[in-house]
């Protein structure tokens, strides 16, 4: 217990004097080394077994990266938005992904996804709220252009039921670990923590904007 | 197009409780009734109560047209249109109008009863297979609707909605699959 | 006027469904092979007597293998058991064994095998779905033990034990608070793991007729107490129903062991094939005492008002169950056709 006083104490005062920008620095240079090793979204794994489904989105950094935002942003917004976007979001990637299932044209796919990790870790760095109807159609946007991405390459498989139902619940379930990370601004170093993961957030949109850039 | 879901299962116990199984393995089928119910519990007793009455009916009835009929299709495209209507209705938390969810439930039990129907075993006269099929659908969706409707709690009813969302979303991926392939 | 109508047409009903319901009248069949030399095995077949008529079930052999020597039949009262040897070229491992007729009998074949020089038996059950089943190599023998095939058997003997799950509904029907509930569930578990043990160890030894007829009578009487619930009234099992789930759990334990006797249980894993099936029936009565209460509770939150006949009809279901089989079986032990 005294042990655990003394954490929370550590902390406080790290966070309080100033000195968090060295542990932000070192995030930032973790995330700057490990986002080339676990860019780019897998292809292996047939569609046919819920463990494919359920790894697909969870293996392509910037969209994992994009899920947690969405989550966390949502926890800034707080009520409404924060029950609003865990039961709209899957069904407006759903669509985004029938589109791109269908090959439909959809422009500046590559160019919005990267956006996205960018522009909401700025959002949850600045702790920026925007008006209910603004947020939804920015969120709504990236939930397209997730989806229209996922749905290109979408492996064909023989259980397509099984294989999208993991894929909806893997995503679902990060927009949680985004929420449920946003809870920690209740404490008081809290908010210091999330501005930190907005930037690291940021650092990566920045980088696949790089790559979407020199491609 | 192809049989997708005709998981045949056959637990060694007798037809009945393979239909049992069959519903419970069956990834379709068991999203419908668990959407189904929890749209009916949205509704209150009223809407849990239609639910019983009329969906095992109209699934029993559409299994024994199915069997008889015996057409080698899975109406795959259309049981997953069915999900995806279900789910969004979850999602929403709507109130809906009796006679609308009525023809809900009686169209989806007469489709998803026919695509069991197709693909379940005939036994002359009564099929303990779809016996088993209709009795598991009518507990789960006691059960589920009935525990739904009991549900005060603000968290829990966005959950139910999320699972609508995400019954719809999977639905919608499936479809998209499908159209692909 | 409804009543009226109503009334025969149930009791007809419930005088029908044990027709098809009856789990008791089918036992599963029993092979059993030993080894006497490399290739050379010792046959036993167990083949069970349909009221008094053979199953038309016969195992198939590899076709290098033949039998040899006369066959030993003898009559026993619910099978005809057959010894007799068998050679063949190569020894059975990783080789398949069918049962003929199987799917058309609707029973289980229980195989054995013990192959030369080697303690350790396997058990297979081949169901009518698949009937054949492949005798595991020494490696595969070691992987997997056949003794699982109880709780799978315990299971199953309960799920289509309707005489076994009518009791129960009967019992969960007359208590009223969860406590009590647990007492009485308890007790009839207790109750029927003890007489199970001792009937399946061979202590004691309880004739069919009148421990069916016995069964049946218990199911009746529940169907009595049910419906004086209903009624209101009550009695001394109605205040202690714990005292009648005992009793009742002691007589139904026999019929449980029943099941298991006439597979002859090998002496060396006699006690954990003895737990597994016990446990398999403990988890089956859970399931089911478990989803009763569930769809009790569903009704009261959906807010379901039955009508009066609709409320009583699991008692009449079970009096007419209890009643049908009651005659039945005392008939049987009295013609001896049992």
């Amino acid at each position: 217990m005294d042990r655990m006083m003394s954490l929370q104490g550590f902390l406080r005062r790290l966070l309080n004097g100033r000195r968090w920008w060295p542990a932000c620095a070192g995030l930032f240079t973790l995330l700057w080394v490990l986002v080339p090793g676990a860019q780019a979204h897998v292809e292996a794994g047939g569609a046919g077994s819920v463990m494919a489904g359920f790894l697909h989105p969870v293996t392509g950094l910037d969209h994992v990266v994009a899920m947690v935002a969405v989550g966390l942003w949502g926890a800034v917004l707080g009520a409404p938005a924060i029950w609003l976007l865990p039961v709209a979001f899957p069904m407006v990637m759903a669509f985004g992904a029938l589109l791109g299932l269908l090959q439909l044209p959809l422009p500046g796919v590559e160019l919005g996804i990267a956006l996205s990790a960018l522009v909401l870790g700025v959002l949850v760095m600045l702790q920026q709220r925007l008006p209910m109807a603004v947020a939804a159609i920015v969120v709504g946007v990236f939930a397209l252009f997730h989806g229209y991405a996922h749905g290109v390459e979408l492996p064909d498989g023989a259980d397509a039921l099984l294989f999208s139902l993991a894929f909806v619940v893997a995503t679902g379930l990060l927009h949680l670990v985004g929420i449920l990370l946003g809870e920690i601004r209740r404490w008081a170093w809290g908010p210091r923590v999330l501005q930190c993961t907005g930037a690291g957030i940021a650092v990566v949109g920045v980088w696949s904007l790089i790559q979407v850039g020199g491609a | 197009m192809p049989v997708l879901f005709a998981h045949l299962m056959e637990t060694g116990f007798g037809g009945f409780y393979d239909g049992i199984a069959h519903l419970l393995i069956t990834p379709v089928d068991l999203m419908l009734v668990i959407g189904l119910s929890v749209l009916a519990g949205q509704q209150g007793p009223a809407g849990g109560r239609l639910l019983l009455a009329l969906l095992p009916m109209s699934w029993w009835l559409g299994g024994m047209a199915g069997q008889w009929l015996r057409f080698d299709t899975s109406l795959t495209a259309l049981t997953t249109a069915l999900l995806i209507v279900v789910g969004v209705l979850v999602a929403l938390a709507r109130r809906l109008k009796a006679a609308v969810l009525a023809l809900l439930v009686v169209v989806a039990g007469l489709v998803f009863g026919l695509a069991n129907g197709f693909t379940l075993p005939v036994a002359a006269g009564m099929s303990l297979d779809l016996l088993g099929v209709v009795s598991a659908v009518a507990v789960l969706v006691l059960l589920i609707s009935g525990q739904v409707v009991v549900t005060q709690r603000s968290w829990l009813r966005i959950a139910q909605q999320v699972a609508g969302s995400w019954i719809a979303a999977a639905g919608v991926l499936a479809l998209g699959l499908m159209l692909k392939g | 006027m409804l009543r009226r109508l109503v009334l025969p047409l149930l009791l007809v009903v419930a005088l029908m469904l044990p027709r098809w319901a009856n789990a008791h009248d089918l036992f599963p069949g029993f092979l059993e092979l030993k080894a006497t030399a490399a290739s050379d095995y010792q046959v036993l077949w167990k083949l069970p007597l349909f009221k008094g008529q053979r199953l038309p079930i016969a195992p198939r052999f590899p076709d290098d293998c033949a039998l040899q020597g006369g066959l030993d039949s003898q009559r026993e009262a619910r099978a005809l058991v057959v010894r007799t040897q068998l050679q063949c070229k190569t020894p059975l491992e990783g080789r398949a064994i069918s049962i003929d007729g199987l799917a058309a009998a609707g029973t289980e074949v229980l195989l054995r095998v013990q192959p030369w020089q080697s303690n350790t038996q396997q058990t297979l059950l081949i169901q009518p779905e698949q009937p054949s089943a492949t005798v595991p190599t020494a490696a595969e023998a070691a992987e997997q033990p056949g003794v699982w095939s109880y709780l799978r058997l315990g299971i199953e003997h309960i799920l289509l034990g309707v005489d076994h799950l009518l009791l129960l509904l009967g019992l969960v029907l007359i208590v009223c608070d969860g406590w009590m509930l647990l007492k009485t569930v308890s007790a009839f578990t207790l109750a029927n793991s003890i007489t199970l043990s001792v009937s399946a160890v061979g202590i004691v030894d309880v004739p069919a007729g009148p421990l069916n007829a016995a069964i049946a009578l218990s199911i009746l009487f529940m169907g009595t107490e049910v419906v004086r619930f209903l009624r209101g009234r009550t009695s001394f099992t109605l205040r202690h129903p714990w005292v009648l789930a005992c009793g009742f759990g002691l007589l139904h334990g026999f019929g449980y062991a029943r099941g298991l006797a006439e597979l002859g249980l090998p002496h060396h894993e006699l006690l954990l094939a003895l737990l597994l099936f016990n446990v398999g029936i403990e988890i089956g009565q859970d399931i089911f005492v478990l989803l009763v209460l569930g769809l009790q509770r569903s009704f009261r939150q959906l807010q379901i008002r039955w009508p009066v006949w609709v409320q009583r009809m699991p008692a009449w279901t079970i009096g007419c169950a209890g009643a049908y089989w009651t005659i039945q079986t005392t008939l049987a032990m009295v013609t001896g056709g049992a």
